[in-house]
């Protein structure tokens, strides 16, 4: 046995899932809603189109929604739906009398969740590159944007909103390994992730395991210019990722009863 | 425990004084020392609540031993579960689908995790009778051909011990037909040894080869089904219908035998062939006029219940 068979087995399950169309949904949620507004205010995009910030622009207005609300919620809803797709078809007993190690079908179990949110993030930048050609290529007034696209800064940017989602994956991951109840995972995501934003403001917020990437975007757009915080977000982020993953593994692998 | 299984060497599940509690108040098994023995169908029998499901999921390693042995295949267990999981197949209460998977699917899960030829998905379909609806979503199955689709999950890597439990719930008497004659197929043919829990008597008395009996957590009885049977003759009562029911007792009594008269007739436990003719020369030396001889055997539904002492 092979941790690639485990893994492909783990992904096959995710085929016409909820999980798997929340995946594409929420990827292109606000690229939709900024390719409608920009089809509702269509006089005023050439001058847009042909401004230099034109790119960093639409990136930012992009992920300020998708980093401060939506990808903490979709990752609390798509991992607890990926657990649930063994609760709810009662499939825990046959997985677990398959030739694999718990950590293996730990870490497959995972690395689906990982990668469909790699997933998001792939689709989610094909859908920012699409709310912004689309109208060019509709509208003969609208030019193809003049400025060149950051694909550096972007790059680096996605890496960086990709690490700071680590911590909300595991412990969510955690949460819905343990609890049958598909509402307590995310009831609890939900209740971390509201008191997370509610505490952005202060001093300390980004100790917060759900908040890095709000800070993150908050920071990059000049709105905590004046904050300091003393050490590197990301590398907090994967220091409570880690911790998290850790500690769901062993609740994992120690659990009585795995049917 | 009533019947004994020799070949200790042979066997393809053994536990040892298994025991396991839920709770401190209760003890859901007992000691059970459970013996199946390689190329045997043992049918595992108890009423619900019983231990037989706790036990199977011991075996497989889905609930954490608390004392006692658990050795497959000879092994322990604990110390080669993944290498034992690769040659067992299991079914455990309820089916183990995938709602939004087609069968076909179901079955590639397991295909990958395995690493058996694609091939066998189309051929442990046909062999439980849903070729054609491998393109169909397991949420739309029937309970019959879910219970199918469960039994060839288990049998997709071909293994040599296959673990079922009540595969028969929700099949209508034909389906359970084929599955039986599946099932025996599996076991003369290739070899498999098949362990399978039921509380359907007649079932089980079909197709198994051994029986074990569990009630209360405690196995008690044990033993090939030609020894189970032998336990059914010991149950089966001769009974006299003569012109004197009291004489009758008296005369059978100096026999050194235990009559038992009831509703205008005798019956005397137990009694092989030739004491019947002895009994019966008795009673008419001794002036009864003998109407009638008749066995009643007990059937196993009745051993059952005597066993578990309901």
């Amino acid at each position: 046995m092979t941790f690639i068979n485990s893994f492909q087995a783990e992904w096959l399950k995710r085929k016409r899932s909820l999980a798997s169309w929340l995946v594409i949904g929420g990827a292109f949620f606000t690229p939709s809603i900024i390719l409608a507004s920009r089809f509702k205010n269509r006089a005023a995009l050439p001058a847009l189109y042909a401004k230099e910030d034109f790119w960093r622009r639409l990136w930012y207005q992009s992920w300020e929604s998708m980093e401060v609300f939506l990808l903490p919620i979709g990752i609390i809803l798509a991992t607890g739906l990926i657990a649930q797709l063994e609760f709810k078809n009662n499939t825990w007993k046959q997985l677990h009398t398959t030739p694999q190690g718990f950590t293996t079908i730990y870490a497959a179990k995972l690395l689906v969740v990982l990668l469909m949110l790699a997933q998001v993030f792939a689709l989610f930048n094909v859908g920012v590159y699409l709310s912004a050609v689309i109208p060019s290529a509709l509208f003969g007034a609208v030019p193809y944007p003049a400025a060149p696209i950051p694909y550096a800064d972007f790059w680096a940017g996605n890496v960086n909103f990709f690490v700071d989602c680590l911590p909300i994956v595991a412990l969510q991951y955690l949460l819905s390994l343990h609890f049958r109840n598909f509402l307590v995972p995310v009831g609890v995501g939900f209740a971390i992730w509201f008191l997370g934003v509610g505490l952005l403001s202060w001093e300390y917020s980004y100790l917060f395991p759900y908040n890095h990437g709000a800070i993150n975007f908050l920071t990059a757009t000049g709105h905590f210019a004046s904050r300091k915080v003393p050490m590197s977000v990301e590398l907090l982020a994967l220091l409570y990722a880690a911790a998290f993953t850790v500690a769901g593994w062993a609740l994992y692998v120690t659990k009585r009863d795995k049917g | 425990m009533s019947g004994t299984i020799n070949q200790r060497h042979a066997c393809c599940v053994e536990t040892v004084d298994l025991t396991h509690r839920f709770s401190e108040a209760e003890t859901t098994l007992d000691l059970v020392n459970l013996r199946v023995v390689e190329g045997s169908i043992y049918g595992f029998l108890g009423p619900n609540g019983a231990g037989k499901t706790t036990t199977l999921k011991l075996i497989l390693g889905l609930l954490r031993k608390q004392h006692g042995e658990i050795h497959v295949f000879g092994r322990p267990l604990e110390k080669n579960r993944v290498e034992t999981l690769r040659r067992v197949g299991s079914m455990i209460e309820s089916p183990s689908l995938y709602g939004h998977l087609t069968a076909a699917e179901n079955l590639q899960i397991l295909q990958k995790v395995y690493r058996c030829p694609k091939e066998r998905i189309h051929e442990v379909l046909e062999l439980v009778g849903l070729a054609r609806a491998g393109g169909k979503k397991a949420s739309q199955f029937s309970l019959g051909m879910k219970q199918r689709l469960g039994i060839a999950l288990a049998l997709l890597h071909s293994p040599s011990l296959l673990i079922l439990d009540e595969p028969t719930n929700g099949l209508d008497p034909n389906g359970i037909l084929e599955i039986r004659e599946m099932l025996q197929r599996l076991n003369r043919d290739l070899g498999v040894t098949i362990l399978i829990s039921s509380h359907l008597l007649p079932e089980v008395e079909k197709l198994a080869t051994h029986v074990g009996i569990i009630n209360r957590g405690r196995l008690l009885f044990q033993g090939t089904l030609a020894e189970l049977m032998s336990e059914r003759r010991q149950h089966s009562f001769v009974v006299f219908e003569t012109s004197d029911d009291a004489k009758t007792e008296l005369l059978i009594r100096e026999l050194g035998l235990s009559p038992r008269a009831e509703s205008g007739r005798v019956a005397v436990p137990s009694l092989e062939r030739e004491r019947v003719a002895v009994v019966n020369q008795t009673l008419v030396r001794g002036g009864v006029d003998v109407y009638q001889i008749g066995r009643v055997e007990s059937d196993l539904e009745k051993i059952f219940f005597d066993v578990i002492g309901e």
